[in-house]
């Protein structure tokens, strides 16, 4: 069973080698792809259904009943923000839709503050051959395809 | 399980007394010790952690998404 993986934001589609963090860029916690966002105050959405496995204002992992997990990350070192600037929609533990709005935030402000706002969009723990059909880059519209996963 | 996973990278950090701050982001532990030559980066990689970035006193620890449990699992034990 596959599982498609629907962009969380609007923007340019990259490589996660582009993501300036190396537990992303090296792929530590899984394969994926990054967003850079574009535009303003917007909101993240889920990438797949799923119950919310873990949430922070900057960052969420949603997992499919079929075990897939992936990971949302709203820009890089965002933690350090302490959720100024994000506003949560949903509760751990909470069912969602895929395309449901999790998190409402500003990619602009991020980068105001001196973060990249890069989003990397990760398959959790699963070997990089269980991606398919990765988009390579261009811009992507929230809730497009990014990848495949096949659990 | 969890928790010998806890005391295994606690005891690689260089035990809690060489604790300052542990700090749970999504996939990893951005921890903060008194001194740093105490951190044992082959204990923590046999510990189950994927990645151990260290500069100075803060070292991360790359543990996945099951950061938040073990931060806790860790503030028990110290």
């Amino acid at each position: 069973m596959s599982v498609e993986v629907g962009s969380p934001v609007a923007g340019l589609a990259a490589a996660l080698g582009e993501v300036p963090d190396p537990v992303f860029s090296q792929a530590m916690v899984g394969p994926g792809m990054a967003i850079k966002p574009s535009g303003g105050r917007a909101d993240a959405v889920a990438p797949i259904a799923g119950t919310v496995m873990t949430l922070h204002p900057h960052a969420f992992v949603i997992a499919s009943s079929g075990g897939t997990a992936v990971l949302v990350h709203l820009g890089i070192d965002t933690v350090k923000l302490k959720g100024e600037g994000f506003e949560l929609h949903v509760a751990k533990g909470d069912v969602v839709e895929a395309g449901q709005r999790i998190v409402s935030w500003d990619p602009s402000e991020v980068e105001s503050h001196g973060y990249s706002s890069i989003c990397p969009v990760i398959a959790l723990e699963v070997a990089p051959e269980a991606l398919a059909d990765v988009r390579e880059d261009g811009q992507v519209a929230t809730g497009d395809v990014l990848f495949t996963v096949s659990a | 399980m969890a928790q010998d996973k806890a005391a295994a990278i606690l005891a690689a950090l260089g035990g809690g007394d060489n604790v300052v701050e542990i700090e749970p982001c999504i996939t990893r532990l951005r921890c903060e010790v008194e001194d740093g030559s105490l951190i044992d980066e082959a204990a923590l990689k046999a510990a189950g952690a994927h990645g151990v970035m260290k500069q100075g006193t803060v070292v991360q620890v790359v543990v996945g998404p099951e950061a938040d449990t073990l931060a806790e699992d860790i503030e028990d034990l110290r």
